[in-house]
């Protein structure tokens, strides 16, 4: 199986498995698009994702390669959270900054099954929480005024008496 | 999205104008278009210039937000905002340079193509479009994530006009260069098909490059996300001129062909370029275009030409060109209900033929079974091979097959046509019917109507049919038909001679073939009833004098009927085969019987007997007959015999069909002559006197005085007896004498010679019977139609009453109309009060007012005993002349009835010692109870 040199932002790269590397229909485009050259050592630079990130990003794709192909996205069909597998879960035990940064560079890299569960982990980190909470939780400062706040308030409360 | 805070930083939110990016994208694209080579490290710069631009935060493109700094954050809750939905996508922008800059190129591009013709401008518009298109893919390609976010958005809002930057590419090519160019393109393809189909080598890249762009061109502008093609472009640009194109070309070239070439050249031809037009769609049109392009063709290089093919349809047919013929089948049957005509062409065809091969064999079709069938075989078989093998055994060409030989074979015989001319020869013409062929030897002046008459009456003679017929008034043909064919008479005249031992006795396999064919006609024959009578007779004959050739050939062929005709139709036959099967036991036990008893003095006769069951022969009682005394001996012991075995039984005996064999002592040899039983009575006579009057004769044998002169006749003839008269005029005091000077090269002499006057009084109850049957069963059918139905129009149950019998034979109108009167009479319908032509069924029809009916036949020409019964319940029969009082009498019994019937009869009729429950309907055995 031929390999890929990836290069992370701060210039370290990674060689990786071509079809690990295709989970990124970036890079999997890419290579439709201009061939898969018989130049083997050249580099593909991933200017929007650091060393520590792309990392994580590839354990994660080696780890799901043989996952069967996503379903499409079905509009009527209610999204769930709470069905992240326990590695993913184990996988995603990291600090805010470092799960904000993968759901960027899942999205820049177009991987959606990452995107997905990064995303997940962050909505049940809001799930069930008060506004200040949540403020808490995202370290938000609250930049509403008292009236603001209100109407917000009034807006939203069809959702509350569920 | 959050803005920047403590946490280790994530890539900033870069404000990013399109300005900064623009100038090295632009660059990266028209490398992309000049099909520059591109590493994959600039392939990924471009993504990523994309990517920043559509995530950085605009201000300038959500004037209207608030001006609160992360409108990230969406701002669903101010309802006037522009910006509709959640995040905000930036893109707009970028979306319109892109679009710019491919407008831009094609307009460049359209310059240097605008003043190509022909091959040029094909050349120049199949390249650059390959070229575009895989540039657009790589751009698409770098753009992903344009797409996948703001244009995605844009369309779920519902903007039109945004599309997908490779369709947007398509969109573009189409506004600008497609537009400008197609007519020239399309123009161009044409004429290059147009140089193909004169028989040039063409470029067909050129063609399928054209046509690969005009389907891709193809774009829902309804919903640019439904990836499924409409092929708008193709169809309206290329499709419908091209198959305008097609039929002008067609209709010219099949004109011009078809005025210098014979039909079938033409045929050939049209058959090569409908496969070429089939292969051009497979090579490099769009498979769509299949279907329009073929009705075309067909309508063009066919359905326009029907009527020349119709008429080469029939001169093909006689030249036998059957590879032509399948061709012209397999062309014509492309149009829709096109064959039609070419099934009636056939069906004519052969029907005709097949008249003309039985006039061909003149007499003997009519008297040697064996040419008659096998002409109509012949016949069958080429046309069947024909039909096979021609027109790929389509079933309306099965049909058409069918019915010619069903018309042939049922009215080759029996028709005829008196053709009354008032022209100055005033001739009439007696024709075999549909083969339109003057009889010669009939054909005579006439100048009036009974000498029409009696041609008709001298066509009978020597036809050996009767013929009905009328004559018109006018000059009009006029229809003369006989009763009922002889095809059916034939055939199974022919099945006896296969079937009878002879020394032409084909192989087994061989006859089973031959039978198999015999089959083949038997199913057109409309008559089967007739053939059934026939077949019975001939079977009863043919097993009483153990001649047939094959028991297991025998077997074979009633199973074969059987199968085409079910079970009843062949019940008797199979009754009969069990008898004879029975007989064989029972004359070993009666020898057996005969050897255990001592007492009695021994039989000096060798003797056996066949017991037949009554219902099942198709044997008639001979005449009065006086038993020879040493014969009575046997017929006595035997009948004491029988009794002891099945008490109660009758035996009738069939003097007629019995046989034995005399040893002559009297002459220079010692002959064996193998006689009748009258011949045996007439001789026996002789031992006790050399000379005997007819009178004396007919006195000791009790032979009746017209059977004994025919009887007499034969041994005359023999030279056995002679007379001093001639034997032609043999009087009552006719003496006549044993010739003792009697010489035969053989000394076993077969002198069982059948009868005359009982051969033709055999033949005429066999067609008297069939008409008398047939309106027992028409009379059946009505009653179980009428039962069923309660009312019903005249029409209706004429129809039913045809479909109901259609499997056995084809009852006459007007039969049917008169047994309907019949059993009007007979009070089983009436004619409905005020509703014209409408009957209505009588229920509960009991004359006898019983709920129970027995009927006792007593048929007294042949001493048969039946025993029918009716329950009157569940009739089905007309119940007139039930009882004792009448020579006829039918019912039918049910099966769960049978039982409850049974001991009410033997007590009523002890006498009688073998019921056979009769389904009148049928004709068929229900069931048989010995006692």
């Amino acid at each position: 199986m031929p390999n890929i040199k990836l290069q992370s932002s701060d210039s370290e790269i990674f060689d990786v498995d071509v079809e690990i590397a295709k989970c990124s229909v970036t890079i999997k485009t890419m290579l439709e698009d201009l061939g898969m050259d018989e130049d083997e050592e050249e580099v593909v630079p991933l200017p929007n994702v650091n060393s520590a990130i792309l990392k994580k990003v590839i354990q994660w794709a080696t780890y799901h390669k043989d996952d069967p192909p996503l379903p499409e996205d079905d509009e009527n069909k209610e999204k769930r959270t709470d069905d992240i597998s326990s590695w993913d879960a184990d996988f995603l035990k990291v600090d805010q900054g470092t799960l904000f940064e993968l759901i960027l560079a899942a999205n820049y890299l177009d991987i959606k099954g990452l995107l997905d569960v990064t995303c997940k982990t962050v909505a049940n980190m809001i799930k069930g929480k008060s506004p200040e909470e949540i403020r808490k939780t995202f370290n938000i400062k609250n930049d509403f005024t008292a009236a603001e706040e209100e109407q917000v308030r009034k807006e939203n409360e069809w959702c509350e008496e569920k | 999205m959050s803005s920047n805070n403590q946490r280790p930083a994530p890539p900033p939110l870069k404000q990013i104008d399109l300005d900064q990016i623009w100038g090295d994208l632009r660059e990266g694209i028209e490398q992309v278009y000049k099909r520059q080579h591109m590493v994959k490290q600039r392939y990924m710069d471009l993504y990523t210039h994309v990517y920043n631009y559509c995530t950085s935060v605009h201000q300038h493109s959500s004037t209207s937000a608030p001006s609160r700094g992360g409108s990230a954050r969406g701002g669903s809750f101010k309802k006037t905002g522009q910006v509709p939905g959640g995040a905000q996508l930036v893109g707009l922008e970028l979306y319109k340079r892109l679009r710019d800059f491919l407008k831009n190129y094609l307009i460049k591009l359209l310059i240097n193509g605008e003043d190509l013709m022909g091959e040029d401008v094909l050349a120049f518009y199949t390249r650059q479009w390959e070229e575009y298109q895989f540039s657009s893919r790589v751009l698409n390609g770098v753009c992903s994530y344009l797409n996948r976010h703001w244009v995605r958005r844009e369309c779920e809002e519902g903007r039109k006009c945004i599309y997908e930057i490779y369709q947007l590419a398509l969109v573009t090519w189409r506004d600008n260069l497609f537009k400008c160019l197609n007519k020239q393109v399309t123009n161009a393809v044409l004429k290059l098909i147009e140089r193909e189909r004169n028989g040039e080598t063409i470029n067909t890249r050129l063609v399928s490059g054209v046509i690969n762009c005009y389907v891709a061109l193809g774009l829902n502008e309804e919903d640019p996300n439904a990836r499924g093609q409409n092929l708008a472009v193709y169809k309206e640009t290329f499709e419908a001129v091209f198959l305008e194109d097609t039929e002008r070309f067609y209709t010219r070239e099949s004109t011009d062909f078809l005025r210098n070439n014979p039909v079938t050249e033409y045929m050939i031809k049209a058959e090569q370029r409908l496969q070429e037009e089939q292969r051009r769609v497979q090579l490099y049109l769009h498979e769509t275009t299949m279907d329009r392009l073929a009705k075309t063709c067909d309508r063009v290089l066919i359905e326009k030409h029907l009527e020349i093919f119709h008429a080469e349809f029939q001169k093909l047919l006689d030249s036998e060109k059957n590879a032509d013929l399948g061709r012209m089948y397999t062309l014509v049957a492309r149009i829709p209900d096109g064959l039609g005509e070419l099934r009636r062409l056939l069906e004519q065809h052969i029907h005709a033929q097949g008249l003309q091969a039985i006039d061909k064999c003149g007499e003997a079709a009519h008297t040697d079974p064996k040419v008659y069938v096998s002409t109509i075989l012949e016949v069958h078989k080429k046309y069947n091979a024909l039909v096979l093998v021609a027109f790929n055994n389509d079933s309306g060409f099965v049909a058409a097959l069918d019915k010619a030989c069903g018309r042939f074979i049922n009215r080759a015989l029996c028709i005829l046509f008196c053709e009354y001319c008032t022209k100055p020869s005033r001739h009439a013409r007696l024709c075999n019917a549909c083969s339109g062929k003057v009889d010669c030897e009939s054909e005579r002046d006439i100048v009036n109507t009974s000498l029409l008459h009696s041609l008709g009456e001298r066509y009978m003679r020597e036809h050996d049919t009767s013929v009905a017929f009328s004559i018109g008034t006018s000059n009009a043909v006029t229809k003369v038909a006989n009763s009922s064919s002889k095809s059916p008479e034939l055939l199974a005249k022919y099945c006896d001679i296969l079937l009878k031992k002879s020394s032409k006795n084909p192989e087994e396999a061989e006859l089973e073939d031959t039978l198999n064919q015999v089959m083949v006609v038997f199913k057109y024959i409309e008559d089967k009833d007739v053939f059934q009578k026939f077949y019975s007779k001939m079977l009863a004959k043919r097993l009483v004098q153990h001649m047939s050739a094959s028991d297991d050939a025998e077997a074979s062929m009633i199973s074969k009927l059987k199968q085409a005709c079910g079970f009843e139709y062949t019940s008797k036959l199979q009754r009969m085969f069990q008898d004879i099967g029975v007989s064989k036991d029972l004359n070993e036990q009666f020898r057996k019987h005969l050897a255990n008893c001592n007492e009695l003095q021994p039989l000096h006769i060798d003797f056996s007997i066949q017991v037949l069951s009554s219902g099942s022969w198709p044997f008639q009682q001979s005449s009065s007959f006086q038993l020879p005394t040493e014969l009575e001996r046997s017929v006595h012991r035997f009948t004491t015999f029988y009794s002891s075995q099945h008490s109660g039984r009758k035996l009738n005996w069939l003097y007629n069909m019995s046989k034995g064999e005399l040893i002559t002592n009297c002459f220079k040899n010692r002959y064996t002559l193998q006689a009748s039983t009258f011949q045996m009575a007439v001789l026996l006579q002789y031992n006790e006197n050399v000379s005997w009057t007819v009178k004396q004769l007919q006195q000791h044998t009790g032979i009746k005085l017209d059977f004994l002169v025919q009887v007499l006749q034969i041994l005359l003839k023999a030279k056995l007896l002679v007379c001093a008269d001639d034997e032609s005029d043999l009087v009552e005091s006719s003496l006549i004498s044993l010739y003792l000077g009697y010489k035969n090269k053989k000394l076993r002499v077969n002198i069982n010679i059948p009868l005359k006057t009982e051969l033709k009084v055999e033949q005429e109850a066999t067609h008297k019977h069939i008409e008398e049957d047939r309106k027992m069963l028409i009379q059946a059918a009505i009653v179980r139609i009428m039962k069923t139905r309660k009312t019903l129009k005249h029409q209706h149950l004429v129809v039913e009453v045809l479909n109901q019998l259609s499997s056995r034979f084809k009852p006459r109108v007007q039969v049917i109309k008169k047994c309907i009167d019949i059993l009007i009479e007979k009070e089983y319908l009436e004619r409905t009060e005020g509703e014209k032509d409408m009957y209505s069924y009588l229920a509960g029809h009991d004359p006898h007012g019983r709920g129970l009916c027995l009927a006792v036949v007593i048929e007294s020409e042949s001493d048969l005993t039946e025993a029918r019964m009716c329950d009157s319940r569940s009739l089905d029969w007309p119940l007139s002349g039930l009882g004792a009082d009448s020579g006829e009498g039918h019912g039918v019994v049910t099966s769960p009835g049978l039982d409850a019937c049974l001991p009410i009869l033997m007590e009523l009729e002890p006498a009688l010692t073998e019921h056979q429950l009769y389904d009148s309907q049928a004709g068929s055995i229900l069931a048989q109870y010995p006692t």
